[in-house]
């Protein structure tokens, strides 16, 4: 039982970190990342082959550019390499006009490339097996019992939620996050008041690329495996399922949204005891994760927390401030 | 050499199956502009219901036929409701996409679960192989050949030659114009949608045939292959989507034949990624507000 809620703790803090990364790069910028699944694999992949040592000739793994590097650094190399992949996809995709669903397509088309070439070439990250025995943080250090060690990884990874969520707020809620919904809503209208679109859109991109290596680097020390099964395209649309169910460009919504979509549907029926033929219970949960799509985009187009209303501190202070005493009403008596 | 000749043999044969998904997937996606993500679950089930009909002793072409029509009043009717109360919401572009993923999610599971992820295999007896050079076919890969150059032709001067293929041209290109000269654009959409799922269907029974298993995953494999000729072949134009498949079956296979077969298909969407990037033209329009309309 213990076991169960903390795990399913851990993925509510990595799914919403997901969340968050989409919604940054679609709920405000309006970048249709179809392919964002991408973004967290390579994240997991550097994390995992920077923590697990070069790779011993004869092992039963292989992958590139082994090291064992200590805790920190694995993480913060998954996060630069979502960036890194981030920028590269971006100067090549979003510097052109392309019609939104078209755009979504070559990004789809990237991550089924993407999945197909990390199956076969067995060099690059261990093909079709993917990786394992990744060592998680502070395993070795810290003696910990493994129920006590999966809190502990609740906690640490609350805590790095938190940092990132207070990031986002601050990003979102700045003149900056104001250009980014401005051009979401009309991209022509944006660069006309000086906003310089294409810099801005690539450099969203970038950001929400490093979160989502980031996410993708937590889980990959958190399960110590990663393989081609766990990142097929498919799982994007759960991360843009969850963003819709719980509000775009709402980072509350989005903790809503990855609670509702990966974790109650997703993931907690694994824990069901197991009922009919083996693989109906996931049957039923993509059943049920669609039909979930399908009504809350009917019932609640925005979201179960919709966008709110931002305004500028100083335009807020100006709108409070009395700036001419109330005109009586005709026929009062001063 | 013979290697390769007989590799571009293989690629007219999986062209076939391209070809007929790509021509049904260009005309809904030209006319409606819904970008149909749903389509490979359609095609599973085409494939699915061609396999039960089978079953009960019908002739593997008369099955076809049946998978056909099965699978056109299945997109007809996800079109006439589902799409089109997202459509009146006033969806846009890629939510019209995210809504077909969706329907196309319940579909393909709701078949997973009712075969109970099993995957079936298809006999058909082989009575004579002809011989083109290096190049063998069976009597059954022919048959599929020609009925996909016989549906081309058939679509092709259907759209050309009749009073209906004409008004569905013009309201591909127009949607208010054509109502305002007349034409009824709200049946012409039932006839694309119609028409395209009966060609989706024909198209997962044929990939059926070709390759003899079948599951609720089929039509998937295919849907990629499907798209990337549909968008190459510019949205809309049949001859195009024609064209972009059976050039995509010679290349898929020509790279498979040079011993990268793992990365066949990763070639074709490579092509495809290509074409976007490189034709801004056929895919120009506004990165946020959607300046196509859609019409279901």
């Amino acid at each position: 039982m213990s076991a169960f809620v903390s795990i399913s703790l851990v993925y509510l803090a990595i799914y919403t970190l997901s969340a968050w990364s989409l919604n940054l790069q679609y709920g405000y910028a309006g970048i249709i990342n179809f392919g964002w699944i991408v973004f967290q694999s390579i994240g997991a992949y550097v994390a995992a082959t920077t923590a697990l040592g070069s790779p011993t000739s004869g092992g039963f793994q292989t992958y590139i550019f082994g090291a064992r590097l200590g805790f920190p650094l694995p993480l913060i190399m998954g996060t630069l390499a979502g960036a890194a992949l981030a920028l590269l996809l971006g100067l090549i995709i979003l510097t052109r006009r392309i019609r939104p669903d078209f755009q979504a397509i070559i990004m789809l088309v990237v991550a089924i490339i993407a999945a197909e070439v990390v199956s076969t070439n067995t060099a690059l990250f261990n093909g079709a097996n993917g990786l394992s025995n990744v060592p998680q943080p502070f395993n070795g250090v810290m003696h910990l019992s493994y129920n006590n060690y999966q809190w502990f990884f609740v906690a640490f990874s609350f805590a790095l939620c938190i940092i990132v969520y207070f990031g986002l707020e601050w990003i979102c809620r700045s003149s900056w996050g104001r250009a980014l919904r401005a051009m979401r809503e009309d991209d022509i209208l944006a660069s006309h008041v000086g906003i310089n679109v294409q810099a801005l859109r690539i450099v969203v991109f970038v950001i929400g690329g490093a979160i989502a290596g980031f996410s993708g680097a937590l889980l990959v020390e958190f399960l110590g495996t990663w393989s081609p099964d766990a990142w097929s395209f498919v799982e994007s649309f759960v991360v843009f399922v969850s963003v819709y169910v719980g509000g775009r460009a709402n980072n509350r919504g989005a903790i809503i949204g990855a609670f509702l979509v990966p974790v109650v549907f997703g993931t907690m029926p694994s824990f069901l005891p197991e009922f009919g033929y083996p693989g109906l219970s996931a049957n039923l949960e993509w059943l049920v994760i669609a039909a979930l799509w399908l009504t809350t985009f009917y019932l609640r187009p925005a979201g179960i927390l919709p966008e709110g209303r931002f305004i500028a501190r100083r335009t807020r202070a100006r709108e409070q401030a009395p700036v001419m005493p109330p005109i009586a009403k005709q026929g009062s008596v001063a | 050499m013979n290697l390769y000749i007989e590799a571009i043999g293989f690629g007219v044969i999986a062209a076939s199956s391209i070809a007929l998904g790509a021509m049904g997937f260009t005309l809904q996606f030209g006319l409606t502009n819904v970008l149909n993500v749903g389509y490979g679950a359609t095609m599973s089930f085409g494939a699915i219901v061609a396999y039960a009909a089978h079953l009960t002793g019908m002739s593997i072409w008369l099955a076809l036929i049946c998978g056909g029509i099965a699978t056109s009043g299945l997109t007809l009717l996800s079109a006439k409701t589902l799409l089109r109360v997202y459509a009146k919401r006033g969806a846009a572009l890629f939510e019209m996409a995210m809504v077909t993923f969706g329907i196309a999610l319940i579909v393909e599971y709701a078949i997973a679960s009712i075969t109970e992820n099993n995957t079936f295999s298809l006999t058909i007896a082989i009575e004579h192989t002809h011989a083109l050079g290096p190049i063998r076919f069976t009597d059954v890969q022919l048959a599929l050949v020609i009925l996909a150059v016989v549906v081309f032709i058939l679509l092709d001067g259907f759209l050309r030659l009749t009073k209906v293929g004409t008004a569905l041209r013009a309201t591909a290109v127009d949607p208010d114009l054509a109502r305002a000269s007349g034409i009824a654009t709200g049946r012409i959409v039932t006839i694309a949608w119609l028409l395209s799922g009966f060609l989706c269907g024909l198209a997962g029974g044929v990939f059926t045939i070709d390759i003899l298993t079948v599951n609720a995953f089929t039509g998937d494999s295919l849907l990629s292959l499907v798209i990337v000729a549909a968008l190459m072949g510019t949205a809309g134009s049949v001859r195009g989507a024609a064209l972009a498949a059976l050039l995509l079956g010679i290349a898929t296979q020509l790279v498979s034949a040079a011993g990268a077969s793992g990365y066949a298909s990763a070639v074709a969407y490579g092509v495809l990624a290509v074409v976007l990037l490189a034709r801004p033209k056929s895919v120009q329009g506004g990165l946020v507000a959607d300046r196509v309309q859609i019409t279901v």
